[in-house]
């Protein structure tokens, strides 16, 4: 009965925290593009505007749901919960602490990937469904976007597989410092599996990983239609793109799985690449900060935090770059994005092979 | 009825009833899209068989990519194709084309076939196998028996697979790059 209640807990505390997390992640993102624009971005509601984003919560559960004549009334129900279910689901796998995991399952890393890819089938409802010009550009810009988009993504994921040797995400995060069972070597050479901290991530055990992380970090923007790659929903252009016709808690909806996608993607960053919950700080002779700082408590703090400030940095990314154009879009994809990260699926094939032996 | 044969039988009626819809529905769209149930349904049985990697690429596959370019394809036909697609004549008794009669009276002997011969004792080879612990459980990690499978036992298919995914590919290419000007 209790394993039961469980599974019901973590849904519930997961979306409980994908909500709280929206609502802040909209606060600060207005107070970063205030200071990027300077100016000081809400002031007017509670204490330095920190009570806006409630205020505009309050405002989208009251509306009234509209359903415009010419939709099609199922699909247009449908695509926002779909939309939401797909970014939520993924978050069932991502490791937040040592052994706290919502479910630790061996194809765990493969299992994101191929639910967040359901993603942009709902996107793809919600603009056939709105029967909208609009809507459907916006829906079709989107599609285009991310299935091109996932190659570059997918190849940097197996290039960094390829190194860690498991799929299971746990156990990616666990061979990230000194809980490590295996050997870590930093860039090769060091073995560092007593040190730990941030020299025991998998981003510093082979040197390719670092352009494989900005190529992961640059394609996963685009997966979640943040600018510079919003051309989706380029409001100069295409009014809102593919949620036009939503308002009320279905526009809602859209809105809270965009920040959990931006938040599962730089946690699953985080977790393949930067560490997962491992801190930063290193043993360094008798001074054990290692140690110290890995634990439950810990391990969430630092997931969080690193998780944190990778959010921050694509806010200052959309407040910072102007939209690329459609063409250039997919040029950075096909032409540039995917045959380096080819080179580097080859380098970490042979950095497996040559060097990790 | 505990939760696994609850479940399992959900899966299922859900993967016959939209796949009935899928065929039966007069608007395209929806059926294309209610074909994501379809496939989505398909991939929890998988999970039944333990095949969870075999789920999980259906779901990517077909979901993520096939499923898609069929929309798109939908989305990109001129009116005229699929007003003809859309305006099948709905009498039970009409037979457009005998083979696909004959293709379904088929699979049908098959799985009647099927049916008289099963019965509910297993087979003597998974009793062999359950006595001397050759079985896989849930928790087991799939993933590397099949790396190591897909490079011993089944390397030639797994070959012939990638050259013929290259072949597709190459022609894909080919198809769509623009007629140079002579």
């Amino acid at each position: 009965m209790s394993e039961i209640l469980i599974h019901i807990l973590v849904p519930v505390v997961i979306f409980g925290f994908i909500a709280l997390f929206t609502l802040f992640a909209v606060y600060a993102e207005r107070k970063i593009a205030g200071f990027v624009q300077d100016r000081l971005g809400p002031m007017e509601t509670g204490k330095y505007g920190l009570l806006q984003t409630f205020a505009d919560i309050l405002k989208l559960l009251q509306k009234e749901l509209i359903n415009p004549k010419a939709t099609d009334k199922a699909l247009f129900i449908i695509a926002p919960i779909i939309i939401f279910v797909a970014v939520f689901i993924g978050y069932s796998v991502v490791p937040w602490a040592p052994d706290f995991i919502p479910a630790n399952t061996n194809t765990g890393l493969f299992f994101i990937m191929a639910v967040v890819s359901i993603d942009a089938l709902g996107i793809l409802m919600a603009g056939w469904g709105s029967n909208n010009k609009y809507s459907l550009l916006g829906s079709i810009r989107a599609i285009a976007q991310m299935v091109s988009y996932e190659i570059p993504v997918g190849l940097s994921l197996i290039a960094a597989v390829m190194i860690t040797q498991t799929l299971n995400l746990n156990e990616i995060a666990y061979n990230q410092g000194i809980l490590s069972s295996e050997s870590i070597k930093f860039l090769g050479i060091w073995d560092v599996t007593d040190v730990g901290g941030i020299l025991a991530w998998n981003i510093f055990q082979a040197p390719h990983l670092i352009v494989v992380y900005i190529i992961f970090f640059v394609a996963t923007l685009a997966e979640c239609n943040r600018a510079p790659f919003d051309i989706p929903e380029a409001e100069s252009e295409l009014i809102g793109g593919f949620h036009t016709e939503y308002g009320g808690i279905r526009f809602a909806f859209i809105f809270l799985s965009e920040y959990a996608m931006m938040f599962l993607v730089a946690m699953l960053g985080v977790v393949i690449f930067l560490g997962g919950w491992n801190t930063p700080l290193p043993n360094i002779g008798g001074l054990k900060l290692a140690d110290w700082t890995t634990g439950l408590v810990w391990g969430i703090f630092w997931t969080f935090a690193k998780s944190l400030i990778i959010v921050g940095v694509q806010m200052w990314i959309r407040w910072t770059l102007p939209r690329f154009r459609a063409d250039q879009l997919m040029n950075l994809c096909w032409k540039v994005m995917i045959p380096i990260a080819f080179v580097c699926l080859a380098a970490s094939g042979l950095w497996r092979i040559l060097v990790m032996n | 009825m505990n939760l696994e044969v609850f479940l399992f039988y959900a899966f299922a009626m859900l993967a016959i009833g939209s796949a009935l819809l899928v065929v039966s529905l007069k608007n395209t769209a929806r059926a294309l899209f209610l074909f994501f149930i379809t496939l989505f349904s398909m991939a929890g049985l998988f999970l039944f068989a333990l095949a969870d990697f075999v789920a999980i690429t259906q779901i990517m596959v077909y979901v993520g990519g096939v499923l898609i370019l069929m929309i798109f394809a939908f989305m990109l036909s001129n009116k005229e194709l699929l007003a003809d697609l859309q305006n099948i004549s709905g009498s039970f008794l009409s037979l457009p084309s005998w083979q696909s009669v004959l293709l379904a009276i088929g699979f049908f002997v098959v799985i009647l076939i099927g049916l008289k011969e099963w019965n509910n004792d297993m087979p003597e080879w998974i009793l062999s196998n359950i006595k001397s612990g050759d079985i896989i459980l849930p928790n087991d990690n799939n993933i590397q028996q099949l790396g190591i499978k897909f490079m011993t036992q089944y390397v030639l298919p797994f070959e012939v697979i990638s050259i013929f995914l290259l072949m597709a590919l190459i022609g894909a290419a080919h198809l769509s790059r623009k007629e140079e000007n002579r």
